[in-house]
């Protein structure tokens, strides 16, 4: 029996028609999970998402309200003031990527894209070398020491953080329509950082709906890059004042839209002498802070000794 | 450097640049207690801001930069012809003069002038300044015995101070210029691996809620002359640079060492502690901390001014 005998509605008919079934018999006796192709339940997703990567930040209060660390196949927005630390966590995050994973990490290579010139490689190097010390510590504790010292290496760690930098919005756009061919190239990519997402797109755009139309286009394939090659990605923002009803308000920038384009958002900010990380915006975790500190070693927690300190 | 690679075939392709071949390139600040304050100098490749209110010693400095570019690299300069833009006429060639008098070139030629290497161009507005960026591309691309790796503006704030009102609208064209200079100075110091310097003034900070009340960088409050003040043009600027330096000073009282030792009872006839003129002398103390950076944690580092430079004081 033709589907055109069949009393469907006619977006239901067109869209049979374009899947390819054209008679009844042809998916009569599909299940719907197999008609509707690519769908999946809820119970699947919920597996994935319990065997889901997470990238380490090396700070563990952090860690903590993040569920583990950073997420892959998300959107992690991270904002802030100039000076609280959105580079070093970039840094920081790109050189944890590559912790092989006996010792808990992915293993994996990492993207940069400095859009401002703010990625220094001595910093890069001290980070490097002190991720590499912090593992050492810990497998000195079993006899692996020889094998581990052979593997890690600061120039491999360097070599294996792809860096792009870029100098105008045309050529953001160009690289994050490149990245898909350039991650099939490279199969190990784990995490993408744009730092920062915001600086070419804060001049020259007087029309503020194509703008929101570019950067929209731009979160979608990220979205699509994470979701394909289950990496995360990390968008460092910055933050601007917006005035309501006369008053000033920090927000962070590129306005309300694209506010909803990513999975999670970070906003870290002083709060007296200490830097902070707010988790504002998470599908299924608690928003909650965490005390951060940067230290000549990275992202590092609140020393403990503080704490103590702090309680009594 | 750029990601944007030519292939043979005119196809443009995007490639990373490996973090080995990446500038390490530092100026010195021709002191080497400047010089570790800084890790080794002034970076290429990003925007260094130095932050005073006036005769703080930012045009000193800046000169003083101007001069060990010069340097070749084995002596911590860039071996370069260096470029410094003023818009607070006129420009400061008296004091130019003299530090070049007392500096030293390692080898140089028989009519050596440093002056020859420097050279200088007036701007009076924002636009003025975007145009002339244009051209100084045109500029640094042209292959001299020394190749412009040293850009100084001084200072960005004057360009913006009379023009602007405080209206919403005029705050955003502001700020939208602001991302613009930023930009194009950006690209000049990635392209052609430049190290670019910016200074900037202060204002006071009020203590009211709002703008200047955000915390920018490692210090919650700039302190100068002893005054609270903060950086000038905003929070949008602060986006705009990659570290910012805050040079300050303040007047301290010091007992007058001559007054104390010898006749201790005229002192106390005299009852002269509370005022103090003729029982103190005011010595000037400067420092230098740095706001933010991000290859440099929060050090601060004393320093002072005299006939042949800057230079810094050991702790």
């Amino acid at each position: 029996m033709e589907i055109w005998s069949l009393p469907f509605s006619p977006s239901q008919r067109a869209k049979l028609l374009s899947a390819g079934y054209t008679y009844l018999h042809s998916f009569s006796h599909l299940s719907p999970s197999a008609l509707a192709a690519g769908a999946q339940t809820a119970w699947d997703i919920l597996c994935e998402d319990r065997t889901m990567n997470h990238i380490t930040t090396s700070c563990e209060d952090l860690d903590g309200i993040l569920g583990g660390g950073i997420s892959c196949k998300e959107i992690t927005e991270v904002g802030g003031v100039p000076g609280i630390g959105k580079t070093q966590l970039g840094i920081q995050l790109a050189v944890n990527v590559q912790i092989p994973v006996e010792y808990g990490g992915l293993g994996g290579k990492a993207i940069y894209v400095d859009t401002e010139g703010s990625f220094m490689v001595e910093r890069a190097f001290q980070i490097a070398e002190s991720c590499i010390q912090d593992i050492m510590d810990k497998v000195l504790q079993t006899d692996d020491v020889g094998v581990c010292q052979e593997n890690l290496h600061v120039n491999a760690i360097l070599a294996n953080i792809f860096y792009f930098r870029i100098c105008s919005y045309t050529e953001q756009i160009a690289v994050v329509n490149y990245l898909e061919k350039f991650i099939s190239a490279q199969k190990d990519v784990k995490i993408i950082i744009i730092d920062s997402v915001t600086f070419h797109f804060r001049q020259d755009f007087d029309d503020l709906a194509l703008r929101t139309r570019v950067l929209s286009a731009l979160a979608q394939k990220m979205m699509k890059l994470a979701k394909k090659f289950n990496l995360a990605v990390v968008l460092l923002n910055q933050v601007t004042t917006k005035c309501t009803d006369g008053s000033f308000q920090l927000t962070l920038a590129l306005g309300e839209s694209w506010s909803h384009a990513c999975t999670n958002r970070i906003i870290l900010y002083w709060k007296g002498n200490e830097r902070c990380a707010y988790l504002d915006k998470s599908p299924s975790l608690p928003l909650s802070a965490a005390p951060f500190s940067v230290t000549t070693k990275g992202i590092r927690s609140v020393a403990s000794s503080c704490k103590r300190m702090r309680t009594t | 450097m750029s990601s944007y690679a030519l292939e043979q075939e005119g196809e443009e392709t995007l490639n990373p640049i490996p973090l080995t071949l990446i500038s390490f390139q530092k100026c010195t600040l021709g002191c080497p207690i400047l010089d570790s304050f800084f890790n080794g100098g002034i970076p290429c490749g990003s925007i260094t801001e130095l932050v005073s209110e006036s005769s703080c010693g930012k045009t000193q400095l800046s000169l003083q930069l101007l001069l060990c570019s010069l340097l070749p690299r084995s002596h911590g300069g860039l071996n370069s012809t260096s470029l410094y833009i003023f818009s607070e006429p006129p420009f400061p060639f008296r004091r130019l003069k003299t530090l070049s008098a007392t500096f030293k070139h390692p080898n140089p030629s028989p009519s050596f002038d440093p002056c020859d290497h420097i050279l200088v161009h007036g701007v009076q507005t924002s636009e003025e300044l975007l145009e002339f960026l244009d051209r100084v591309e045109t500029l640094i691309s042209q292959p001299l015995i020394r190749p412009v790796k040293l850009v100084v503006l001084d200072s960005v704030a004057a360009l913006f101070r009379s023009e602007f009102d405080n209206h919403l609208a005029d705050l955003s064209r502001r700020s939208s210029l602001f991302f613009k200079i930023a930009s194009k100075l950006k690209a000049l110091a990635s392209k052609f691996e430049v190290a670019i310097v910016v200074t900037n003034q202060v204002v006071d900070s009020v203590g009211l809620e709002g703008l200047n009340e955000v915390q920018v960088g490692n210090y919650s409050c700039l302190f100068s002359s002893g005054r609270k003040v903060c950086p000038a043009l905003g929070l949008s600027w602060a986006n705009c640079v990659n570290s910012r330096v805050f040079l300050s000073r303040d007047e301290e009282k010091v007992a007058d060492n001559k007054m104390w030792g010898s006749n201790s009872q005229a002192l106390s006839e005299n009852g002269g502690f509370e005022d103090g003129y003729g029982d103190f002398r005011t010595r000037t103390r400067r420092k230098m901390q740095v706001v933010f950076a991000p290859h440099l944690p929060k050090f601060s580092c004393e320093f002072e001014i005299r006939r042949d430079g800057v230079f810094g004081v050991k702790p």
